[in-house]
């Protein structure tokens, strides 16, 4: 199996130019920028990479959007990584940030765009500083700034600190964040290819996404299509996490099957226990069984399962966890990261949290479930960004798939409050009354 | 930038084909095909749509997700489904979630029966709820500020309010704090949401979460009715609706007119209705007896008290305030020409212009609309300050910039409220416009450096459509070239550029018009030259002119050279006057005091600066003894021996469109609610020619603000938003009112050792007054500004330019 | 003048959400709060500089208000009205449009809190692998302490967890003692728990791997 991004990335000084060039590091920047920058778009639309920030756009196919010719256009790389088990980008940045900005440089060079931000997580203050030292080491090598290596192209590139919103993943949130608001999404369309950051063309793409552009020109589109699936090429960085015995991020030809990552690379649960649900692409992927774990892991036949690849997060849930435990961390999660500019997603999750408390409480009835269930289709597809979506979908899928463990947990729980068996709706009346 | 073209192209909204101008959001285009679509967060006026509530979705054929229809321009051929059951769910959903926590306490808001939140639930909702979870409970109401409530637990944050205070009125107080649903609207740190323009967002509200303090459970919608009028407070002349119970006004509501104020208000206009109805307000007739003291009359006392008039035959001085009616004007001229035998008639605070100087200043084709602000390439606002002067000008400059790229530019004494907006802000001294627009003038064909430069080549190459605010107060000599320097741009020839005049009295345009000038009769004719109101104070304290008539102008408020009309009404032996509030000279001077009718009891026609008729129409009865100034003016005509021939406020009307060529052929009911802007008219073509502007040769001089001299600063003045008695005597207002701040520049103000909000005296010549001192960045040093038209401490008591500021003991 | 400004808080049902703020009133006795006079508004020198470093490396100097919110938390501890109002004099914006900005992200604070920050992860990955027990273990451990402790969403390191973030310093998996130790290293102004420092930790891919792998050496300001 090829590795293309982690590749000895432990090696020391890897953060540093020195080490980073001897490694080959820039080389692939020094091709680029003898290559017109329309045969780099042309290479990326042929590797067929897809965005490794969760949506899976093309990300050949999006650079062609921006509008070509001088204006001020803009460059966002999305570093937020908060999605819950996701942790990929951290790894990258920290262990061999040139590749990033190698990344970052090449296509703002076959795009046209003269000025660059690296939108990275407010918590991630190592990182952050590594990139920031990573930066200014460029800057002094000639690599960014004016007139890179005689090429004629020029980059400024900033590293922006956000402050802790999950919502500032979301391209536009980040958008609006980087313009110094409220991290609130805006409305689509236009899309920020169109009118994005301070309303001129804005190219948005994740840390890997931009880290693999330099892998890619070196090798040639068509042969990094090669790697992977037809419909999901080269390898991807995967974050596997929660009750396995060897968690963390590993490089993986997309394409192989979940059992290899979950046992064979992560080693699966504890002994004596077994895989009870996992999200394959972060906690807002609808959750697959035990039996899915057969699938190949890419975009194409995670979707069709009904669930997604996402931003390659496994989360591993082993059957000492109940399922109602996992889905209340779920909601709590958005319901505190809705940023509330949207009704559905707001009083959806907002909703969803105080009815699972409500279950806890001991105060509901199993039929209450479908109400559950109703509250998370009314929420799919009517929220202005996917937050909502990324809420209702998980919870919807637990419902679906683990209703009599659920109703089980809402007998429990009323037992434990000492609550009357509840027949018919005279008590539903007490209830709604108190 | 000029207007947008408009296409009409065609769509199908539930299997029917309708048209619709291209770009129009959906939600509008359907409303105007009878579709309703609801929504929550939608409202134009705000700018770009949000898309926040979510009410307003459809379906689209050919996109998988249901859309907004409010942030979805409709597009040719489009196929729109808005009765769907997909979109019905989507409908049902969005009214359950905004009702997981608003609470249902419509019985006790004050917004019940005229509720967006209300009318949607029953239309919209599913008429059950599967909610039973605890709703948010809080405190409620509490206070935004002394004018609005907020209710937390009702608020449905859509957006309305706090795009008002930022991207409206870009005041930036009103804010969202916190995220998801602890969202709540608030301000920094507890302070007040206190701003010009707050009250619009308890219009904008669609649910009681923001609520009038003053008119909080004063009514309910079902015993209230609505009446159209047109505020009076300020030349802005903004469009309202007047709420009324039982021949009271209890709000004021906008009544949008984009040809005039976009839908806004001030708060000024919005709150001061309630001087309509205090103890303040004079509603008898007074006289003054034997001892001295102004005492209730009945009318037939008063009229005949104050048809002595008639015994000084061309000995009779009046002013016409800014508030009067065409009518009012009109027979106030008729009255003294005609029945007193007397010229001597103003209403410009701000000395005469020579006739043919006005006439050109006021031509037709030299005059920019209020719309034309919005969408010129270059706005030059000349000395005024709009937030002031004409508080919804402001706003809508602000909208031009904002939206539609209008480059900006301020030349003024004083800082000004737009200068953020502006590309370039030029300071000039106190008193040296004149020499500001020499060099103005100078700089639009010579070459050169400098701000006054960067501003012709602006002005100059910029793009045709320029439009410069004035304000009146310019010196005669300034107007000279001022019409110099748009002849040169040849504003006259374009359609959306020109001049517009920021007067200083609300009607001050169509009382100008209507003959109460000094220098023309009515339509700007040529007549017998009077005394203008200078001279005619000096003539009052010299004895020559022994009778003063004063329709709505206290002279020691509302003019300058204070001292010489306090001589002058000493001297006068007979003060009639017409007024609403008893305010300073006329409490001591007055011998007869009619009450003045509010602009919700009047009948009558007024002219926006923009030249735009408007009708005043009665929303409610005259309180007390109070009778309509037309009627008033023509019984005292009577008793001075002259019949106007007026029974009517109608044959005012008639009389008036008689004498004024330029208004030939217009009615009351084309007026109507909108008005009619005569300089569009074809009877535009009689209004006298103007005299071409005099060419004389210019020179480069300065202008700029100058230092100190001996320790003496050179005072400009302003008139606050604030300064009116109408606010005075509003109790919801009571905590704006304007006093004496005396703006100081840091500079200064270190050197003379004064602290912020300190307590000064500013001297000249013997006479002091007492003012808070505020220093603010922006003034230039060797400057300081000071309040007029305030009850105490007002700067008209200074005649000079140069005053000294010192710290009080 | 109005009747309706301060009451007394109402009682409230035992789930409905509690936000602090939402019972305010304004306090009608201030004056509003628009764009601070720079001759009014004393800024720290050093504050304004590094302000207006951030101001300029944007297009649109509004980009620089998170940067200059992280600036001015430092500098003052939180992000107190004056800290707000600093920022909005350097800046030319409203406090208020600080404030609302501010309140959105989860680390700026809105009102006064204690020196250190224990980020304790209680998303669903730590909180499967037991840190919602760890997060008491911590609370109780940090009283008495100059340490504030919260409960925080993921923070992008589950392959460590149960982790925290120890003033910036990502540390994991935690024990339950590690509480205690967390606290005596911030006490005795040590690196915390260098042996469980993120920074030292080796990829899992093994093709990532190098045999003298010894941790990402710090950079830049180190232990802020
Ligand atoms: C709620 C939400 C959170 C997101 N968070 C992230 C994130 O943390 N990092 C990321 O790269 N993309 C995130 N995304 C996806 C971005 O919106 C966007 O699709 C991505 O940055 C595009 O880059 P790519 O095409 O390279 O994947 C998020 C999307 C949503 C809806
Ligand atoms: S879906 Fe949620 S996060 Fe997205 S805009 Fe709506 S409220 Fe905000
Ligand atoms: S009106 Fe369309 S989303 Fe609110």
């Amino acid at each position: 199996m090829p590795h293309l991004l982690f590749d000895r990335i432990d090696e020391p000084g890897l953060n540093t130019i020195p080490v980073y060039e001897r490694r080959g590091g820039y080389s692939a920047l020094r091709k680029a920028l003898q290559m017109p920058p329309e045969a780099i778009v042309e290479e990326l639309s042929q590797s067929g990479i897809r965005g490794r920030g969760g949506a899976g756009f093309k990300m050949g196919q999006k650079a062609s959007f921006l509008p070509k010719g001088e204006m001020a256009k803009y460059l966002t790389c999305n570093a937020d990584e908060s999605e819950p088990g996701t942790f990929k980008d951290r790894e990258l940045m920290q262990k061999s940030p040139h590749t990033l900005i190698e990344g970052i440089i090449i296509t703002t060079y076959a795009t046209g765009i003269h000025h660059a931000f690296i939108y990275i997580r407010g918590e991630y203050q190592l990182q952050a500083d590594i990139l920031d030292a990573a930066v200014a080491e460029a800057e002094a090598a000639g690599y960014l700034g004016e007139n890179i290596l005689g090429s004629g192209h020029s980059l400024k590139l900033v590293v922006h600190r956000g402050a802790g919103a999950y919502i500032c993943g979301e391209e536009t949130g980040l958008l609006d964040s980087l313009e110094g608001k409220r991290g609130n999404p805006r409305l689509k369309p236009p899309f920020p290819a169109i009118e994005g950051l301070y309303a001129g063309p804005t190219l948005v793409n994740n840390v890997e996404t931009l880290g693999t552009v330099p892998t890619i020109i070196n090798m040639g589109g068509a042969d990094y299509a090669k790697i992977g699936t037809e419909g999901s090429t080269g390898t991807k960085l995967i974050s596997v996490s929660g009750d396995v015995q060897r968690p963390g991020n590993y490089e993986i030809e997309l394409g192989i099957s979940s059992r290899e990552i979950i046992y064979g690379l992560c080693g699966g649960p504890k002994p004596g226990r077994t895989v009870k649900m996992w999200f394959p692409g972060g906690s807002s992927s609808p959750v697959l069984l035990e039996q899915d774990l057969d699938l190949s892991y890419d975009f194409d036949t995670l979707a069709k399962a009904g669930s997604m690849l996402g931003s390659g997060a496994i989360i591993v849930v082993d059957d000492s966890h109940s399922a109602f435990e996992v889905m209340q961390k779920v909601v709590k999660f958005y319901a505190h990261e809705s940023c509330g500019k949207c009704v559905p997603c707001r009083e959806g999750t907002n909703w969803t949290n105080k009815f699972l408390a409500r279950i806890e409480a001991g105060e509901s009835t199993p039929m209450d479930l479908d109400i559950l269930a109703s509250v998370q289709s009314q929420i799919i597809g009517n929220c202005l960004c996917v937050l909502g979506d990324a809420m209702a979908m998980p919870v919807g899928s637990i419902v679906a798939k683990f209703r009599d463990e659920l109703e089980a947990e809402i007998e429990a729980a009323r037992e434990r409050a000492n609550a009357l068996p509840l027949t018919d709706t005279e008590d539903l009346l007490a209830l709604s009354a108190h | 930038m000029p207007r947008p073209e408009q296409k009409i192209i065609k769509l199908t909204i539930d299997g029917r084909e309708v048209e619709a101008v291209q770009g129009t959001m959906l939600v509008d285009a359907a409303k105007a095909a009878d579709v309703e679509i609801p929504y929550f967060c939608y409202e134009p006026k705000l700018g770009q749509p949000v898309g926040a509530c979510r009410m307003c979705l459809v379906e689209i054929e050919g996109i998988p997700k249901l859309q907004t229809s409010c942030s979805t321009p409709v597009r040719d051929g489009m196929v729109v489904n808005t009765q769907v059951q997909r979109v019905k769910d989507a409908q049902n959903s969005v009214v359950e979630f905004l009702l997981v926590n608003h609470p249902l306490d419509c019985p006790v808001c004050d917004k019940g029966g005229e509720c967006p939140l209300q009318d949607i639930t029953f239309g919209w909702g599913k008429g059950r709820s599967r909610v039973i979870e605890p709703k948010r409970h809080f405190v409620k109401p509490l206070a935004l500020s002394p004018l609005i409530a907020i209710d937390r637990e009702r608020c449905i944050l859509c957006y309305r309010c706090v795009r008002f205070s930022q991207e409206v009125a870009e005041d930036w107080q009103l804010i969202f704090t916190e995220r998801g649903s602890h969202t709540f609207v608030g301000t920094h740190d507890g302070h007040p949401y206190v701003a010009p323009f707050s009250g619009n967002i308890i219009e904008l509200c669609p649910v009681g979460a923001l609520t009038s303090q003053p008119y909080r459970f004063r009514a309910r919608p079902w015993d209230i009715e609505g009446a159209g009028g047109v505020c009076t407070l300020c030349p802005a002349q903004c469009n309202v609706e007047f709420t009324v119970r039982d021949d009271k006004v209890l709000r004021v509501l906008s009544r949008e007119n984009p040809g005039v104020d976009d839908g806004w208000l001030c708060d000024k206009g919005r709150f001061a209705y309630q001087a309509i109805h205090v103890d303040e307000r004079i509603t008898t007739p007074l006289v003054r007896d034997g001892s001295g003291e102004l005492r209730p009359a009945s009318w037939e006392e008063a009229i005949t008290a104050a048809g002595a008039l008639g015994q000084h035959q061309g000995s009779v001085g009046a002013l016409v305030g800014g508030q009067a009616s065409n009518e009012e004007a009109f027979l106030i001229g008729r009255l003294l020409r005609e029945g007193l035998a007397s010229a001597d008639i103003d209403s410009r605070p701000h000395g005469t212009v020579e006739l043919g100087l006005t006439r050109a200043l006021a031509a037709p084709k030299l005059q920019a609309t209020v719309q034309d602000i919005e969408f010129a390439h270059t706005v030059l606002v000349l000395g005024t300050e709009p937030l002031d002067d004409a508080p919804i000008l402001d706003l809508r400059i602000r909208k031009g910039v904002r939206r539609h790229g209008v480059k900006l530019a301020i030349a003024s004494a004083r800082p000004s409220a737009l200068d953020p907006n502006a590309q370039l802000s030029i300071r000039y001294a106190p008193g040296a416009v004149v020499e500001f627009l020499s060099g103005l003038e100078w700089a639009l064909t010579a070459p050169g450096s400098g701000e006054t430069h960067e501003l012709a080549q602006l002005l100059r190459d910029g793009g045709e459509d320029v439009v410069i605010l004035w304000g009146e107060s310019l010196p005669p000599a300034a107007l000279a070239i001022l019409l110099r320097i748009a002849e040169k741009l040849g504003l006259a020839e374009r359609e959306g550029a020109g001049l517009l005049e920021i007067p200083a009295g609300a009607n001050a345009r169509g009382i100008r018009e209507a003959g109460a000038l000094p220098n023309a009769g009515p339509g700007y004719a040529d007549t017998t030259t009077g005394r203008d109101a200078a001279e005619i104070a000096a003539a009052t304290a010299a004895g020559d002119i022994r009778a003063l008539y004063l329709f709505g102008v206290d002279p020691l408020r509302d003019l300058g050279a204070r001292a010489e009309w306090q001589a002058a009404l000493a001297r006068a032996e007979l003060v009639v006057a017409h007024a609403g509030v008893l305010t300073e000279g006329i409490a001591a001077h007055a011998d007869v005091v009619f009450p003045a009718e509010s602009s919700a009891e009047k009948e009558g026609t007024i002219v926006h600066p923009d030249g735009r008729l408007q009708r005043l129409r009665v929303a409610i009865k005259h309180p007390g003894q109070v009778r309509a100034g037309w009627q008033v003016i023509g019984e005292l005509a009577k008793a001075v021996g002259l019949d106007l021939h007026v029974l009517t406020a109608g044959m005012a009307f008639k009389q008036l469109v008689a004498a004024v060529p330029f208004y030939a052929g217009l009615t009351l009911e084309q007026i109507g609610g909108r008005g009619v802007r005569w300089p569009e008219t074809e009877a535009a073509a009689a209004m006298p020619a103007g005299t071409p502007a005099a060419q004389v040769a210019v020179t480069d001089v300065a202008s700029g603000p100058r230092p100190e001299v001996n320790g003496h600063l050179a005072a400009g003045t302003y008139r606050s938003i604030w300064a009116s008695p109408e606010v005075e005597i509003s109790p919801a207002l009571k905590f704006t009112v304007a006093e004496q701040l005396v703006e100081l520049a840091p500079e200064d103000a270190a050197r003379l050792g004064i602290e912020h909000g300190s307590t000064v005296q500013v001297a000249q010549n013997g006479t002091r007054l007492s003012g808070r001192a505020v220093i603010r960045t922006g003034v230039p040093a060797g400057s300081v500004f000071l309040a007029t038209g305030i009850a105490k401490d007002s700067a008209n008591a200074l005649d000079e330019l140069m005053v000294e500021v010192v710290k009080s003991r | 003048m109005s009747s309706i400004d301060r009451r007394p808080p109402v009682r409230r049902y035992e789930h409905g959400s509690r936000v602090p703020g939402w019972d305010e009133a304004v306090d009608l006795t201030k004056p509003p709060a628009t764009v601070p006079d720079p001759a009014l508004t004393p800024v720290p020198e050093e504050l304004r500089a590094a302000i207006e470093a951030e101001m300029a490396k944007y297009p649109d100097r509004k980009s620089a208000s998170i940067p200059a919110l992280h600036l001015a938390q430092r500098h003052h501890g939180w992000c107190s009205p004056e800290a707000i109002k600093q920022v909005a004099c350097v800046m030319r914006l409203t406090p208020a449009y600080l404030t609302s900005v501010a309140s959105f992200y989860d680390m700026f604070y809105l009102q006064p809190k204690p020196k250190h920050d224990v980020y304790v992860c209680t998303n669903i990955t730590c909180s499967l692998l037991g840190a919602d027990e760890l997060y008491e273990r911590m609370c109780e451990a940090a009283e008495g302490h100059d340490i504030s402790v919260r409960g925080f969403e993921c923070l992008g390191a589950c392959d460590i967890g149960p982790m925290a973030s120890v003033d910036g310093e990502y540390v994991g998996p935690l024990n339950l003692d590690d509480p205690k130790l967390i606290v005596e290293d911030i006490e005795a102004g040590r690196p915390v728990l260098e042996h469980k420092q993120l920074r030292r930790r080796a990829v899992a891919d093994a093709k990532g791997r190098v045999d003298d792998f010894d941790g990402i050496a710090p950079v830049g300001q180190e232990g802020n």
